[in-house]
């Protein structure tokens, strides 16, 4: 690995640490403020006054906030995220079985929207200036507006309900062996356990929840990457290209393509990150099994070990995606390996 | 590591162009007609049913546990694991005799040690258990020989036979528990029940087979998938496309929709489970005659026309009909004439409207926050002028406990003994978390009938207060709610009248 992104990946490293501190103190503290009693609602409905008061000593709820806060960071750096209240079980545990799930249906979903968007960013650049673009610019602003959960729904009736044509429900069909869980990773475990059927069975099961989510990041890349395209265009380097007699696709794809793609590379991690929040209630509505569902139920149970560490997730999640995307930067721009 | 050899690669070509378009139903149609599968609102909270339970997850416990009293369709007590128990006179004991043929799917015998360990010596142990605020008052169980035994109380349990049917109280493997803790026996746990536990993954799915050695006969349904869809549109679409047999709690419109079509049978189906208005006694409402003006202006059978179909029934007192609470005759009438004179009485007029905060949930229960808002202009009517907050279902235990609810508060409990202590007793005990209304009366009956062990007479008590909370505006009891279903039509099961679906209970054809 060369220097330039080592010093880059340590530097973004270090600033990790500030960042997480902070994100974890906010949350801490925006979610103490909610008028919810986490003492009471680790104990049955029917608990007394007194029991509650004497959980709340347990939890440590009666000390002051700062405190408070130095307990839970505490515990996290030695690897104690703290019991889920609804579940009554370690919250590290069902993170970490959950986040797999979600990982793999956000990287579907990137991995289509940035075929979508690649493949419609230049079918934009290439219909520019035309009736063609026009309409093409309204059908992104009708993907924009449409929220990722409304497309989940309208797929699963229309792809699901009326025409039969793939499943919605889960990440396996009901006649269909889970593998076991090596990684977590579907798609890998079911490699892994050399099954293909399952293996696809999980792709199809993929494949609504995955487009539902990467219709709405797409659009986006449409455009920055139309507009980038239409800026390189006015480099010098084009025009001699053309001088040379190398062909108009050519110069797309080889040429311009490149130095084009390094803004849409920044716009994807950013579309990213707004996937990894999407999956919320996508994985509702496709009872997918991820992060997502366990953290809509902890909202609703107001289960705040959950919710803090899901966050806490989250941001780690969008960290390592910018500081990925920052090197990938590095590596295709050696102007920025120079500076 | 795995290979793959060119069959394979085929396979997964072939399969991957063409299988990825096959039709979900040819997939389900190899599945058989000894397989069901349910597409299920929400989750267990854990698969250690002592540990932490909720209303919608008794029927999937149900399929691996058992309860040591079982309840009829009817709700009447019947035999389970306990062939036989007498409460003592005093109330203070609870003599039980068990059968000797049930085994856990370990293959080990059930005996009276794990009632023991179920009910007392987890709890003593100072495991968190749900089930230690149901069970509190148990001194010890004397084991008397593995077949029987008896439950001692520090103060007379009359319901103890019921809340052995209630939540939570299931009889777990003592040895198996000892030997894999609590932890594992989550992920792995073992009953006496049906079905076997052969898949889990939370909040997805779980995979149970037939226990062929079950005490209650080897269930028809070999195979039970349930699949968790908390969205109920999700459901609904499930059950329409195929892809689930059955499911529950899907709005009414959708359910009347889903019986239109050819295949599908849609049930409205009244449960043990009440709406009603949970009242203050303070503030607003600490005026007899708005509370019982307020109650007196609500159409019910309108609002259960509206919302529910005409289903569910409207009640009088906090007791769904046919349960023991129930005041056969009484009727609280709905009269917005008698309600505009009561307010007259109380100083309110058109120009002078009678002004109070009612709080709601949005989709804890079907139809919660439509019903608020045409109590709301049902109130409107005759002159009541009432603000609308919509709260969340956490938080309304929070605001109940620190007595912070508005003057009314629309609620649904559910209740699926249908004993009155779980209705009346708890909703308007002052001395209990569950109750909005803090006044003595008519809450001050309630800590006697609490340790009455003879039951006519606990039941007339209860009939009397019942009456009384209405007739006081203690609360305003709406409507006796209503379960939603949707299956095959081919596809059968038991009704209880509490709203379980049993998987052993179901078969086709």
């Amino acid at each position: 690995m060369s220097g330039p992104v080592m010093k880059l990946l340590l530097r973004r490293l270090l600033t990790l640490i500030p960042t997480l501190i902070l994100v974890s103190l906010l949350l801490f503290c925006i979610l103490r403020m909610l008028p919810v009693d986490p003492a009471a609602m680790s104990l049955p409905p029917n608990a007394t006054n007194a029991e509650i008061e004497a959980m709340r000593i347990e939890m440590g709820l009666d000390k002051p906030l700062i405190q408070q806060y130095g307990i839970w960071f505490g515990n996290i750096i030695h690897g104690d995220f703290g019991a889920s209240i609804h579940y009554r079980t370690a919250v590290s545990k069902l993170v970490l079985d959950t986040l797999p799930a979600t990982i793999e249906l956000a990287l579907a979903a990137m991995v289509f929207a940035t075929l979508f968007g690649v493949l419609g960013g230049l079918w934009l650049f290439y219909t520019r200036g035309g009736v063609v673009e026009s309409v093409l610019d309204l059908g992104t602003v009708a993907l924009l507006s449409i929220p990722e959960f409304l497309w989940g729904l309208f797929f699963m009736l229309l792809f699901g309900v009326s025409l039969d044509l793939l499943p919605f429900i889960g990440r396996l069909g009901a006649g269909v062996d889970r593998p076991e869980t090596i990684t977590g990773f579907l798609l890998i475990d079911s490699l892994l356990a050399g099954s293909p059927l399952t293996f696809l069975d999980a792709i199809r099961h993929m494949i609504l929840p995955s487009v539902a989510l990467g219709l709405s990041a797409a659009p986006p890349i449409m455009r920055i990457l139309r507009s980038t395209l239409m800026d390189v265009y006015q480099e010098d380097y084009i025009h001699q290209a053309r001088q040379r007699g190398i062909s108009e696709g050519r110069i797309l794809i080889f040429h311009a393509l490149k130095n084009a793609f390094l803004p849409t590379l920044s716009l994807m991690g950013v579309q990213f990150g707004f996937l990894f929040g999407g999956t919320l209630l996508v994985e509702i509505i496709y009872s997918y099994p991820g992060m997502g569902n366990l953290m809509v139920d902890a909202i609703r149970n107001a289960d705040l070990p959950i919710i803090q560490t899901v966050g806490l997730t989250y941001c780690v999640m969008v960290l390592l995606i910018s500081m990925v995307v920052d090197v990938l930067y590095l590596v295709l721009n050696p102007k920025l390996r120079e500076a | 590591m795995t290979t793959f050899n060119r069959r394979d690669i085929l396979q997964l070509l072939g399969i991957g162009t063409a299988g990825a378009m096959l039709p979900a139903r040819a997939v389900l149609a190899a599945t058989g007609k000894d397989t069901v599968t349910m597409a299920w609102p929400s989750d267990v909270p854990s698969w250690d049913p002592n540990k932490r339970f909720s209303p919608d997850a008794q029927s999937l416990f149900k399929l691996v546990f058992d309860q040591p009293i079982l309840q009829a369709p009817d709700l009447t007590l019947i035999p389970s694991l306990m062939t036989e128990w007498e409460l003592a006179a005093d109330g203070l004991s609870l003599r039980f005799a068990l059968r000797d043929d049930v085994s856990f799917h370990d293959g080990t015998p059930m005996t009276a040690e794990d009632v023991r360990f179920s009910f007392f010596e987890r709890l003593q142990s100072g495991e968190k258990l749900d089930i230690g605020n149901s069970w509190k008052h148990i001194t010890d169980i004397e084991v008397t020989s593995p077949t029987s035994g008896v439950f001692r109380f520090s103060r007379p349990a009359p319901t103890a036979p019921e809340w052995l049917a209630f939540m939570g109280s299931f009889v777990v493997p003592k040895a198996y528990m000892e030997k894999v803790g609590s932890e594992a026996f989550r992920d792995a746990p073992v009953g006496t029940g049906p079905y076997k536990l052969v898949d889990y993954q939370m909040n997805s799915r779980m995979v149970f087979e037939a226990n062929d050695a079950y005490w209650g006969g080897a269930p028809e349904i070999k195979k039970i998938t349930v699949d968790v869809i908390k969205d109920a549109s999700a459901r609904v679409a499930a059950v329409q496309s195929g892809q689930a047999d059955l499911t529950i709690n899907i709005p009414v419109r959708e359910t009347e929709r889903l019986d239109k079509i050819y295949g599908i049978t849609g049930e409205i189906n009244p449960i043990t489970r009440v709406i009603l208005l949970q009242m203050r006694n303070d503030g607003e409402f600490a005026s007899d005659n708005l509370r019982l003006a307020a109650h007196h202006a609500i159409n019910k059978a309108a609002l259960s026309k509206a919302f529910y179909g005409g289903a569910a029934v409207p009640l009088s007192v906090v007791a769904p009909p046919g349960t023991p609470g129930d005041v056969a005759g009484y009727d609280f009438a709905y009269d917005p004439e008698k309600a505009r004179a009561l307010l007259a009485e109380a100083g309110f007029s058109a120009d002078n409207p009678a002004r109070f905060k009612m709080a709601t949930t949005n989709g804890h229960f079907p139809s919660d926050f439509d019903i608020a808002r045409a109590l709301l202009q049902m109130w409107k009517k005759v002159g009541i002028e009432v603000e609308l907050e919509v709260i969340e279902y956490a938080k309304y235990f929070e605001l109940n406990r620190g007595h912070k609810l508005p003057a009314a508060t629309l609620y649904s409990w559910d209740n699926a003994t249908g004993d009155p202590e779980i209705f009346t007793g708890y909703l308007l005990n002052p001395n209990m978390p569950f109750s909005s209304w803090k006044g003595e009366q008519p809450g001050d009956q309630i800590p006697a009938l609490f340790q009455q062990p003879d039951y006519d007479k606990r039941i007339a008590g209860y009939q009397k207060l019942n009456r009384e909370a209405t007739e006081m505006g203690a609360t305003i009891p709406l409507l006796q709610s209503v379960q939603t279903l949707a299956r095959k039509s081919d596809l059968s099961y038991l009704k209880f009248q509490n709203g379980w679906v049993l998987g052993n209970t179901m078969s086709w054809g």
